[in-house]
């Protein structure tokens, strides 16, 4: 079970061949006329000032002023008392369980998780929870993951508490799917930090505004893969319940949300990951913990800041290895149990918690700590409990050499930024931003049209067209510029390692740390070396999005190509193919909806990353949503994070070909 | 068989959650006697103070500092919170934190929080004074010692080109989400230099660090009190003498000439929250009196970030080094 996107597995693969195939020329055809329009126009079709509405950030600045108003009013509206209610539910919720994994000291903790996922995911998954807790304590950063940790099962469990419901009625009923749909989608796209000052508004600082800037991240996969999970079950199945005689509630009870059991397990799964990549985004309205860590070492300590990233990658493996580990252990699928196997297995649980029990009852009575101590004193000496310093030690000489622009390896990055910047975005910025305005749009559509059909066509011209209107086309081109750049490189690296990944089961499994890893790292943490080895603004920024969207690609191609049906393969071959033909010929070919479904999804994750692109220099829509929050210009932050969420609805449908639908999830 | 385990599962959730709470009861009792280290007195007195620490690295300072007064004299449970500098305001206006030591003069937010709600309040001038500048390192003004005023870079602006800079010199910004000018003030002085945006404060030294250290030619936006300054050595560029009505913040948009000047003096100010200045806390008189100035900040800052001293000793070094300070602010 990977770490996969929340729409990938609500989206599929296998659909039947579209007629993309034959559209190749046309496509070209339009970027041709595309290129006449801007050599012939270039620069003198901006973006009309009368088709803007200049109005519209000074509006959300009063709507926020009057958000304010009413918070602080004496008499408050009833909203705000739900509001209030919710608050303390989540601050009581992160409190408690902060303070009782505190209670339970840190070798009571430790002990609590490794033996009980052992007992329910098996030893490896107990040995790779050990490993997590082992490593926290080593990297002198036990409180601030023991504190994520509470942040996190606080955000999860609420996100469940609201998601899981929301799915299995998504699930029922059609129309609510599609009602639902486009809000998840702008809940996913819609950057964290256009909605954190409203956030402070309406929650203030604290646990509570952090758990629920998360849920609004970690409940779409929720719905989504509850949904997803409901939708699967077999028709025919349901209609035997009904037939004898079950009520809507006890098929939902006794049929659907049984038969749909892994997929609920991996809403968890993937509800966790959702979360834990919000952590540092959290940390600015007092998060704390290891996303607080992140952001200050930025500016004052980088390798703290690396190593606190290493730990949120550490704890996002551990929870993902040991939720799946636990869905497929106590699958009642997989286990056929006598009574005499389930008397046991009860007996086993009573012994692991009367384990746990007796060990904190001991770390209490010895008075082990609540945190994991940075030394440890006997009578006579002192020793260091951690190996932090030595950890921060060889983080800082790699930094350090990456900051030394006498080395090699700058000397073959800081080219390659150059390039980037004067041969790939210089001129692509330039065309999309200096280009007529309405060129880009029926271009666009155009394509879209070929590539995707009528409908989509049309929500690309009006989603383009909002942009404009919003008054930030321009900086919506620069942006579009750098995400198709980075669209470009991600798709080509994304093919080909996925590709060979296919071909060679060792090169996949040396490849799932590695992909796992860039994943749930922060991307402002990887994105530090990048800004020393490739000191060109907007540079950092793609390769951000291009590690980011990386992964996603590489599983779905790798998944795609592995798919192909064994029969076309061995028929291929018996006619005599090479392996690179049956490769070229067969295997791409048959994989090329899974392939497309690959750049559909790059493209978005993308441009999740445009925001954090905004601080390290890439400027344009990314800027405007971070100033938004640092500098409060709310409206502006807004109109920007629209833009954002406009831009994605068009590259998606853009990118989307034809006959693709929502079927099952990619096997 | 399902059910009854589902049973047994929702037992040990109410078990965890009955020990949860008793738990919380403890550790809650365990804190409070644990606070003073300088009289149990004392501590009742001062009880817990939020502090909020900024992103960077002389805010960390000044925070510390004001961390170990309080702790070592007053025996205050001082607790740092790290919340971003606008949402901030809010916090204070909830009395979530108690004091902010490091604001740079956010003149919306004043008007919102301490004029027109009172919910927080003006704690009065840090000490520590901010000015914001065009800077280009010292071995460049050696060498070419007309660049060091805007009117020897005009003609000169080649100098600075870069890759992304195209034809023009590259001018670097500064953190976005800092006050500034410099995109109306280069079409102000006739200047052709490209404004080229780096991004959040540590990628912009990424970037004139690199060139720094080859000593190439870099001119970029930079201000003081800031650590970096013990470690690089750099000079400021004159801009045009500061006039009537000449702005710094061009967030408001409108003529590029009103920018024609240098930046003004930031006056660097402590804000409380209303809780905290009237609830009668000793924490808050000793902070209204607190002061700095540029050079302790920045040589705190420098073993912070710099030396990576731990922040909570680099703070406890500075009072024991600053004794008659400290005693000021103690009354």
């Amino acid at each position: 079970m990977a770490v996969a996107s929340g729409r990938i597995a609500a989206r599929a693969i296998g659909a039947p061949a579209g007629p993309w195939r034959g559209r190749p020329a046309q496509v070209g055809l339009v970027l041709l006329a595309l290129l006449a329009a801007f050599a012939l126009l270039r620069g003198d079709f901006p973006w009309p000032a009368a088709l803007t509405w200049g109005a519209l950030p000074g509006r959300l600045d009063s709507l926020q002023g009057w958000l304010l108003d009413q918070r602080t009013a004496e008499d408050r509206n009833v909203i705000f008392a739900l509001f209030n209610g919710f608050r303390a539910l989540a601050d009581w919720l992160v409190t408690t369980l902060t303070d009782v994994l505190g209670w339970m000291t840190w070798a009571g903790t430790a002990a609590a998780g490794v033996l009980l996922v052992g007992r329910f995911g098996g030893w490896r998954a107990g040995a790779i929870v050990l490993a997590a807790f082992a490593a926290f304590a080593l990297m002198g950063l036990w409180e601030p993951s023991v504190q994520t940790l509470a942040l996190m099962l606080a955000a999860v469990l609420l996100s469940l508490a609201i998601g899981m419901p929301l799915g299995v009625w998504a699930g029922r009923s059609p129309r609510v799917h599609r009602a639902i749909t486009p809000v998840l989608d702008a809940m996913q796209i819609v950057p964290a930090f256009a909605y954190l000052m409203p956030i402070v508004i309406l929650f203030s600082v604290g646990p509570a505004a952090a758990v629920i800037c998360t849920m609004i991240y970690a409940v779409p996969p929720a719905v989504r893969i509850t949904a997803l999970g409901i939708r699967g079950v077999t028709p025919a199945t349901v209609e035997a319940s009904q037939a004898l005689g079950a009520t809507p509630l006890q098929t939902l009870l006794k049929v659907q949300l049984p038969l749909a059991r892994r997929q609920l397990l991996l809403s968890v799964n993937q509800t966790i990951m959702f979360a834990l990549s919000l952590v540092v985004i959290a940390g600015l309205i007092g998060g704390r913990g290891l996303g607080d860590v992140v952001t200050n070492g930025l500016y004052s300590n980088a390798a703290l800041a690396l190593l606190a990233g290493l730990a949120i990658v550490v704890m996002a493996i551990a929870l993902d290895r040991a939720t799946a580990a636990i869905a497929e252990r106590t699958d009642p699928a997989r286990r056929h149990l006598t009574d005499a196997g389930r008397r046991r297995g009860r007996l086993v649980t009573l012994a692991v918690l009367g384990a746990i029990a007796v060990i904190v009852g001991i770390a209490r009575a010895f008075g082990v700590e609540a945190d994991y101590p940075d030394e440890f004193e006997t009578a006579t000496f002192v020793y260091p409990a951690t190996i932090e310093d030595s950890l921060l030690a060889a983080i800082q000489s790699v930094l350090d050499y990456v900051q030394d622009p006498t080395s090699l390896i700058f000397g073959i990055t800081e080219p390659i930024g150059n390039f980037l910047v004067q041969y790939a975005l210089e001129p692509l910025r330039v065309w999309l931003v200096q280009a007529p305005w309405f060129a880009t749009i029926a271009g666009l559509a155009a394509i879209a049209f070929l590539v995707s059909g009528l409908r989509p066509a049309i929500t690309v011209a009006v989603m383009l067209g909002a942009i404009g209107v919003m008054g930030v086309w321009e900086p919506a081109m620069d942006t579009a510029s750098q995400v198709l750049v980075a669209t470009a490189i991600a798709v080509a690296l994304g093919i080909a390692i996925g590709v060979w990944a296919a071909e060679s089961p060792r090169v996949e499994r040396a490849l799932r740390p590695l992909l796992d890893t860039l994943q749930t790292l922060p991307q402002l943490v990887y994105i530090i070396p990048f800004i020393y080895l490739m000191p060109v603004s907007r540079v950092p920024g793609v390769v951000a999005s291009v590690l980011y969207a990386l992964p996603v690609i590489i599983r779905l191609v790798t998944a795609g190509v592995r798919d192909v049906a064994p029969a076309a393969v061995e028929a291929a071959s018996a006619f005599g193919a090479t392996r690179g033909q049956v490769l070229a010929k067969v295997k791409v070919p048959l994989a090329r909806d899974a392939i497309m479904l690959g750049v559909n999804q790059g493209t978005i994750m993308v441009l999740a990353v445009v925001v954090i692109g905004g601080l390290v220099g890439s400027g344009a829509l990314g800027d405007e949503v971070a100033r938004g929050l640092q500098r409060n210009e709310f409206g502006q932050g807004v109109v920007a994070s629209l833009a954002i969420l406009a831009l994605g609805i068009a590259l998606d449908r853009v990118t989307q070909s034809r006959g693709r639908r929502v079927r099952g999830q990619p096997s | 068989m399902g059910n009854r385990r589902v049973r047994g599962l929702l037992a040990a959730l109410a078990l965890a959650a009955a020990t949860g709470v008793a738990a919380c009861g403890e550790a809650k009792e365990e804190s409070s006697s644990s606070g003073g280290s300088g009289g149990a007195s004392a501590a009742k007195d001062c009880g817990k103070v939020v502090l909020n620490e900024q992103a960077w690295a002389g805010s960390t300072a000044n925070t510390y500092i004001a961390k170990a007064v309080l702790e070592e004299n007053l025996g205050c449970d001082v607790e740092i919170t790290k919340v971003a500098e606008i949402p901030v305001f809010q916090a204070m206006a909830d009395g979530e934190v108690d004091a902010v030591l490091e604001d740079w003069q956010h003149t919306d937010e004043y008007a919102k929080y301490i004029k027109q709600s009172g919910t927080v309040v003006d704690g009065g001038p840090l000490g520590v004074e901010g000015h914001i500048g065009w800077f280009i390192p010292k071995y460049l003004a050696d060498s070419n010692p007309e660049l060091a005023s805007w009117e020897g870079i005009k003609g000169n602006e080649e100098l600075f080109k870069t890759a992304e800079s195209g034809d023009q010199g590259m001018f670097l910004g500064g953190d976005p989400s800092y006050v500034q000018k410099d995109k109306e003030l280069i079409k102000a002085l006739g200047l052709n230099l490209k404004h080229v945006t780096a991004g959040a404060e540590p990628a912009q030294v990424a970037r004139w660090t690199q060139l720094y250290k080859r000593e190439k030619p870099v001119l970029f936006y930079w201000y003081t009190p800031q650590f970096y300054n013990q470690q690089y050595e750099l000079a400021e560029v004159k801009l045009p003498e500061r006039s009537e009505g000449c702005e710094d913040d061009a967030k408001s948009g409108g003529d590029p000439a009103q920018y024609r000047c240098a930046y003004d003096v930031t006056v660097i100010q402590k804000l409380f929250s209303k809780e905290f200045a009237e609830g009668g806390s000793p924490a808050y008189d000793v902070l209204k009196r607190m002061s700095l100035t540029n050079d302790d900040q920045e040589a705190v800052a420098k073993a912070i970030a710099g030396d990576k001293v731990d922040p909570e000793k680099a703070g406890k070094d500075w009072v024991s080094e600053n004794q008659a300070k400290v005693k000021e602010w103690l009354g």
